[in-house]
């Protein structure tokens, strides 16, 4: 199933890791630039999509297993639901900014391990955006993995 | 002062993601090309500067640590095929 020429599977590797790392930058500048873990997490989807494209399912050097996506699926959704409930408990309403704590009603060592280290007072904002990000990144992923396997399939059955 | 989050999560992300890239034969990636990714990433780095907004270092601490994560989690993880 690979379309690609040895000029596109020469760059596109380089250039889809360069994609997954500004998707990754993204990720990291949202609680103060434009962007965040949507947009982050379709960037590092874009560069495996790049991949899967000119390499074929089945060749790529970024291909995701089954195991992978799930787990990171999981994982970003669980942890958006727990960082919630942190401040359901912790300050009283679902998604509470426990390391900001604007209201001051968070104990001062929760506050500390909920801060995210950099000079801004983001708190939980950053971690929100990562979580986000890698549920988007294997969710967008895995439609385009999905898509290529159906063509595969559609392929050998003809 | 060094700000330590995109460092840290950088890092971690790219190791994540690192962990599933696998060379295979027919691609020609050797050692050396990528040396070659790794200083055009650096130079990428260095022309986005220091997004986002952190004045500590004149490039994008974020993008570098993830380029480093990227590699460590092949060197570390990554499957032969």
């Amino acid at each position: 199933m690979s379309q690609g020429s040895v000029i596109l599977k020469l760059i596109s590797l380089p250039i889809s890791i360069l994609l997954i790392c500004l998707g990754i930058m993204t990720i990291l500048g949202g609680h103060i630039t434009p962007g965040g873990g949507f947009q982050g997490g379709a960037m590092i989807a874009s560069g495996i999509i790049l991949s899967i494209l000119v390499y074929g399912l089945g060749n790529s050097p970024l291909e995701l297993s089954h195991t992978y996506i799930e787990v990171l699926e999981s994982v970003g959704a669980l942890g958006f639901v727990i960082f919630g409930l942190i401040g359901l408990f912790v300050g009283g309403f679902y998604l509470y900014n426990v390391g900001t704590d604007v209201l001051n009603i968070v104990p001062a060592a929760i506050q500390n391990v909920f801060h995210y280290p950099d000079v801004t007072n983001a708190g939980i904002i950053p971690y929100l955006n990562i979580f986000v990000g890698l549920k988007v990144f294997v969710g967008l992923s895995s439609i385009v993995i999905a898509f290529a396997g159906f063509k595969k399939i559609a392929e050998e059955s003809e | 002062m060094l700000s330590l989050g995109p460092i840290i999560f950088g890092l971690i992300l790219g190791v994540i993601i690192g962990s599933q890239i696998k060379i295979i034969d027919d691609t020609h990636f050797t050692l050396g090309a990528f040396v070659v990714i790794i200083i055009a990433g650096i130079i990428v780095a260095w022309q986005v500067g220091n997004f986002p907004f952190y004045t500590d270092l004149p490039l994008s601490t974020g993008f570098l640590s993830a380029l480093i994560g990227i590699f460590v989690g092949k060197l570390l993880f990554a499957r032969s095929k």
